[in-house]
């Protein structure tokens, strides 16, 4: 077919395409439905729930809302070639240096006995497990919405829709997980959440490829 | 663009026409080992790109980065499927604007085989807009379908040809 006659074919198709931002707001609210009533059939709230948010635990369930945030702003920018991501990257970078710092400061003040101390509890395998569990939906629903758009860079694409993903997740999971240690909810929410973001940069080049 | 995302065919027509000539000078300026028909090849890889992908442009945002950033990543990808790495900066696609426009009497030889490997009725659609210069109207006449449907079938069509291009290349 020469070129002239392939402009034609595309200028007669005027059937309108799913934006990125369309497909995010139809896809989010099922993932956080389903994810939420997984939640609430396995997990369940935890029973002082009220009392945990008027506490300083509360940053468990706000720091991972934030990182999503984050996270989806940065993988929306890197859908939309032309569009400048280095911001939404920067101020991902900050919040992970920031957590990191936080972490440093803990491990030198209680020592590493600590840190072992705090991790040495069956809640960890739970936390590790859960998050990602809780994680499928929204990481299904982010690629499903990110493949309608044009990343340049598929892995890194879906590592940020799985730290998206990751970081919805560890906020519904923070509702019934009662380990409300620093030492214990950094080091773990960030593994399990950064797992996810392994499972998302694993999709992405299969997923987001065009 | 704006236009042409609001689907006026027109407007999308003219840009077509505007861009075909830069992105052909671009791709031949890379691509001497494929040769004329292999270029054309690559070039219609490109636009069935911009084609699917035209709605991640910002229409707030200037048009030019965001066609360069998709040219550019298409040309390089379609040139790593045909076995030949290159490098490709910015500037040359700013170099490739004030590139003569000749005539393209041109050809590719990809689009045959996608299209004889799309179902009969699909390939009948394009064929139709492409060859024969039909409108819709006629095409729905001609097929006894709907207008609307159509429409959805090309659009479905030009989806399926982006996808299995890539797949038939060996």
């Amino acid at each position: 077919m020469k070129t002239d006659d392939l402009l034609s074919v595309l200028a007669a198709d005027t059937v309108p395409q799913p934006t990125v931002g369309q497909r995010m707001t139809r896809a989010l609210p099922v993932a956080f439905v389903l994810s939420g009533a997984a939640f609430l059939l396995f997990w369940g709230l935890r029973p002082d729930l009220g009392a945990a948010l008027g506490s300083p635990a509360v940053l468990k369930t706000m720091l991972p809302a934030l990182l999503a945030v984050l996270a989806a702003g940065l993988a929306y920018a890197l859908a939309h070639p032309g569009l400048r991501s280095e911001r939404r990257f920067a101020a991902l970078g900050l919040f992970a240096a920031g957590l990191a710092a936080a972490f440093v400061a803990l491990t030198a003040r209680g020592g590493l006995s600590g840190l072992t101390e705090a991790l040495v509890t069956p809640s960890l395998a739970v936390c590790l497990l859960s998050i990602p569990v809780l994680a499928l939906p929204f990481l299904g629903a982010a690629l499903w919405a990110l493949s309608t758009g044009a990343t340049l860079h598929p892995r890194w694409s879906g590592a940020v829709a799985g730290l998206m993903a990751g970081g919805a997740s560890a906020t519904v999971y923070s509702l019934y997980c009662d380990q409300d240690s620093a030492l214990f909810a950094l080091p773990a929410y960030s593994a399990a959440i950064l797992f996810v973001g392994v499972l998302g940069a694993l999709a992405g080049p299969r997923l987001l490829r065009w | 663009m704006r236009a042409a995302n609001r689907g006026d065919a027109g407007a999308y027509r003219r840009l077509l026409h505007v861009i075909t000539p830069v992105l052909r000078s671009v791709v031949r300026a890379r691509g001497h080992a494929l040769g004329h028909e292999g270029c054309e090849d690559v070039l219609q890889d490109v636009l069935l790109a911009i084609h699917t992908k035209r709605h991640t442009w910002i229409e707030t945002a200037p048009l030019r980065p965001w066609l360069y950033a998709i040219a550019r990543h298409k040309v390089v990808d379609a040139f790593r499927i045909r076995g030949q790495r290159i490098e490709l900066s910015i500037e040359d696609f700013a170099e490739g604007f004030a590139a003569p426009q000749g005539p393209d009497p041109l050809e590719g030889r990809d689009m045959e085989k996608v299209l004889g490997a799309l179902e009969p009725r699909a390939a009948d659609i394009v064929r139709g807009f492409g060859l024969k210069g039909e409108t819709t109207a006629e095409t729905a006449a001609r097929l006894g379908m709907s207008e609307g449907a159509v429409r959805v079938a090309l659009h479905r069509a030009l989806k399926t040809i982006a996808r299995l291009r890539e797949r038939m290349i060996e």
